[in-house]
C-alpha cells in the first residue's frame, strides 16, 4: 500500500487522465456537498427552534391563580385566587432544594413622560431574581436590586425600545422618568432575545408598586425557575408537587383545574424536542438517499474507467502483471480520488457554512452547522462504497484474457 | 527451448466450433528465428497466442525452456509471461499516458526490480534499439517506426527467453519495416530466440526458418538463407 512505486503509477495515471479523475471526484464532492447543506440545514432548523424557546429559562415554571370552577372546604365556587407574597415565601420555605430562582410579578400598563415624549407600556413589578427566570439582558446599568425592593425604591429598568422612544438620543441612566405621574429613576437598560414587544417592557421592584397600590401584599404571579439538574421526570413531579400544595394553601378542589394554573416548561420544551427529532431524522433519510445516489453514481464512472482502461490491462498482464496488481492499482487510485475529493466536498461545504451560516439568524434558521463525525462518517461509507462498486468491474477487468483486452480496439 | 505436441484448439462461434488448429507439433530451439506464416484464417494468430500465454490450448502439450505450460490460473501465466516471453504487437500497445522510458520499464516493474535499476535497463535497452534520446516522449510524438522500436525496446528489457511478433511490420511502410527486422535480426545475432507472425514473405525471409500453416496444420517447414534487412536499409 505504501509502496512508492504504485503511488507513482497512480499519480501518473491521475496526471494523465485529468477529465476521468474529476468525473469521479465531482460526483462524490458534490454527493458529499449536498450531505454536509442538508444536514447543516436541518441543524439551522433545530437550532432555530431551540433558541425561540431558550428566550426564558428553559427550566422555568409560571404560577396562574385562576377562579375556583368547584365548591370546595366550604367555599362557593367562582372564588378568585389571589397570591400573596407568603406564597412566595412559602414556596421558597416548602421546596428549597427543588426551586433555584423565583419572583413575584405584577403586570400593570403605565403611561410614561419624559420631558416632552409620552408613551405607554406594560411594566412587570417583580423581584430581582426575575432576571434569570426570563434571560432578560442588562446593556447598560444594573438590574432591580434587593435594595431597591427593601426599600421600595422608585426604580426602574427601561425596555430597549422604551429608552429609544422617550430618551431618544439622550443616555437615561440616572434620569427620571414619571410613570402614571409619579418619578422614577431609570436605574437600567434591558434587551430580550425574544422579540421587540418585550423590549417595550418597564421592570420595577414588587414592593414598590404594592405600595403605590395601596399597600396590599397582592401579587398577580409566581415565576420560579426548578433545579437546573432535574431531568424531565423530575421536573413534572415537581410541579405536580407544587401545585397539591399549593391548592391546599388555597383551599382549592384537588381536581379544580382552573384554581390555579402550573405552567412547566419542561413540558413544551418537550414537544418542540420530539418535533425536532423528527426533523432530524427526516434529514437522515434523505441523506442516506443521497448517500445511495452517490455510491450508484460513483459505481457508474467506476464501470466506465475499468472499460476506458480495458487495453491497458491487457498490456499490463502480456507485461506479467498478476490479476492482483492490477485490482490493486485500480481500486488504490479510486479511493484516492474518492477519499481526495469527499474531502474536498467536505470542506467548501463547511466553507461556506463558516461564512454564511452566522448571517442566518432569521427566528426559524439559526447557526446551520453539522457535526464533524457526521460527515467523516458519511465520507468513509461514499468512499469504501465506491471502492466496493468499483471492485466488481475490477475484478472482471483483471480476469479478463489479455488477449481479449489486446483486441479491444481503442 | 519450445515443444509443441498435437495441439488442438477451438473457438465456439455462437452454436457452431471452429477448430482452428489441428493437430500441431512443432519444436523451436534456442538462438532460432522463426518466421510463422499463412493467410488470415490459418491459425498463425492463434498458435503465437497459445505460445504467448494469452490464450488456453484445447489439447495437446507445450513445454518452454523445459517447463510444462498447463494448468495455468491467471496469476501463474502472469508470472511465466513475465519470466518467459517477450511480446511485440502490430499495433505496438504501448501504454500512451507514458513516455518510451517508462514504457520499457514497465515489465522490469512486474518483475519487482528496483526503481534505479529499471530507469537504467531501460536507458540500456532504449540506447540499443537507436531511441536514447527520445525517452522522455510520449507515444504520441513518436513515429509508427520509433513505436515499434521501444515495444521492442520493451519486450526485450525483460530478458525474456523466447521474443514473440506478432505481425511487428503490419503497421509499418517497407523502409521502416526493415529497420523494424534489421533491430530483429540483430537481437537474435545475439543469441535471442524469437518468432515472428507475418504472411508478407519477403518479411519472412529475413528469417532463418520458415512454418508455413494452412487451415490450422502445418503445411511446410522449411530452413532458408537468411536475406540481412540491412541490405534494404
Amino acid at each position: 500500500m505504501f509502496d512508492r512505486d504504485i503511488w507513482q503509477e497512480i499519480f501518473h495515471s491521475i496526471k494523465n487522465n485529468k477529465l476521468r479523475t474529476f468525473l469521479t471526484g465531482f460526483s462524490v464532492g458534490w454527493g458529499i456537498f449536498i450531505l454536509v447543506m442538508l444536514l447543516a440545514s436541518v441543524n439551522g432548523m433545530q437550532n432555530g427552534f431551540h433558541s425561540q424557546f431558550n428566550d426564558d429559562a428553559t427550566n422555568s415554571i409560571f404560577i396562574r391563580p385562576g377562579t375556583t370552577s368547584k365548591a370546595y372546604a366550604g367555599f362557593e365556587k367562582d372564588r378568585r385566587i389571589q397570591l400573596k407574597n407568603d406564597d412566595v415565601e412559602y414556596i421558597k420555605k416548602s421546596f428549597p432544594k427543588d426551586y433555584e430562582h423565583i419572583s413575584a410579578r405584577m403586570f400593570k400598563g403605565t403611561s410614561a413622560r419624559y420631558k416632552s415624549e409620552t408613551g405607554s407600556y406594560s411594566l412587570q413589578a417583580v423581584h430581582p431574581d426575575h432576571q434569570i427566570i426570563e434571560k432578560t439582558i442588562v446593556t447598560k446599568g444594573r438590574y432591580i436590586n434587593t435594595n431597591d425592593l427593601v426599600s421600595s425604591s422608585k426604580v426602574a429598568v427601561i425596555g430597549r425600545k422604551v429608552a429609544e422612544d422617550l430618551f431618544k438620543d439622550e443616555d437615561p441612566v440616572g434620569k427620571f422618568v414619571e410613570f402614571n405621574d409619579l418619578p422614577f429613576r431609570v436605574v437600567g437598560i434591558f434587551t430580550d432575545e425574544g422579540d421587540d414587544n418585550a423590549e417595550r417592557g418597564i421592570y420595577a421592584p414588587v414592593s414598590t408598586y404594592q405600595k403605590i397600590y395601596g399597600n396590599t401584599d397582592n401579587i398577580d404571579q409566581i415565576a420560579l425557575t426548578y433545579n437546573a439538574n432535574y431531568d424531565l421526570t423530575k421536573a413534572l413531579e415537581f410541579s405536580t408537587r407544587l401545585e397539591n400544595i399549593l391548592k391546599r394553601r388555597h383551599k382549592i378542589a384537588p381536581e379544580d383545574q382552573s384554581g390555579i394554573r402550573i405552567w412547566n416548561y419542561a413540558q413544551a420544551f418537550e414537544d418542540i424536542s420530539s418535533f425536532t427529532g423528527v426533523l432530524s431524522w427526516i434529514g437522515i433519510v434523505v441523506g442516506i438517499l443521497i448517500l445511495i445516489a452517490g455510491i450508484v453514481g460513483i459505481g457508474n464512472i467506476m464501470v466506465f474507467i475499468i472499460k476506458e482502461r480495458t487495453k491497458e490491462i491487457g498490456i499490463r498482464k502480456a507485461l506479467g502483471a498478476v490479476p492482483g496488481q492490477i485490482i490493486k492499482l485500480v481500486l488504490l487510485e479510486s479511493v484516492f480520488i474518492t477519499a481526495l475529493s469527499g474531502f474536498i466536498g467536505l470542506l467548501f461545504a463547511t466553507g461556506i457554512l463558516a461564512l454564511v451560516g452566522p448571517t442566518m439568524q432569521s427566528p426559524a434558521f439559526t447557526n446551520p452547522s453539522v457535526s464533524f463525525s457526521t460527515v467523516l462518517t458519511a465520507t468513509i461509507i461514499l468512499v469504501v462504497a465506491g471502492v466496493l462498486a468499483g471492485l466488481i468491474p475490477a475484478m472482471k477487468a483483471a480476469n479478463i484474457k489479455p488477449i481479449v483486452a489486446l483486441r479491444d480496439d481503442k | 527451448m519450445i515443444k509443441i505436441e498435437n495441439l488442438h484448439k477451438s473457438y465456439k462461434m455462437g452454436s457452431n466450433s471452429l477448430h482452428v488448429l489441428k493437430g500441431i507439433n512443432f519444436s523451436v530451439e534456442e538462438g532460432e528465428l522463426v518466421a510463422i506464416m499463412g493467410s488470415s484464417g490459418s491459425g498463425k494468430s492463434t498458435l503465437l497466442n497459445i505460445l504467448g500465454m494469452l490464450d488456453g490450448l484445447d489439447e495437446g502439450s507445450y513445454t518452454l525452456d523445459g517447463v510444462p505450460i498447463k494448468d495455468l490460473n491467471e496469476t501463474k501465466a502472469a508470472n511465466y509471461r513475465n519470466k518467459f516471453l517477450g511480446f511485440v504487437f502490430q499495433s505496438f500497445n504501448l501504454i500512451n499516458y507514458k513516455n518510451a522510458m517508462e514504457n520499457v520499464a514497465l515489465p522490469l516493474y512486474y518483475q519487482k526490480v528496483g526503481r534505479k535499476e529499471r530507469q537504467e535497463k531501460a536507458l540500456k535497452y532504449l540506447e540499443q534499439v537507436g531511441l536514447k534520446e527520445w525517452a522522455t516522449h510520449l507515444p504520441s510524438e513518436l513515429s509508427g517506426g520509433q513505436k515499434q522500436r521501444v515495444a521492442i525496446a520493451r519486450a526485450m528489457a525483460a530478458e525474456p527467453k523466447v521474443l514473440l511478433a506478432d505481425e511487428p511490420t503490419g503497421a509499418l511502410d517497407s523502409t521502416t519495416s526493415y529497420e523494424v527486422m534489421d533491430l530483429i535480426q540483430k537481437i537474435n545475432d545475439l543469441g535471442n530466440t524469437i518468432l515472428v507472425v507475418t504472411h508478407e514473405p519477403d518479411i519472412a525471409n529475413m528469417c532463418k526458418r520458415i512454418v508455413h500453416l494452412k487451415d490450422g496444420v502445418i503445411v511446410e517447414d522449411k530452413k532458408v538463407k537468411q536475406v540481412r534487412a540491412s541490405e534494404y536499409v
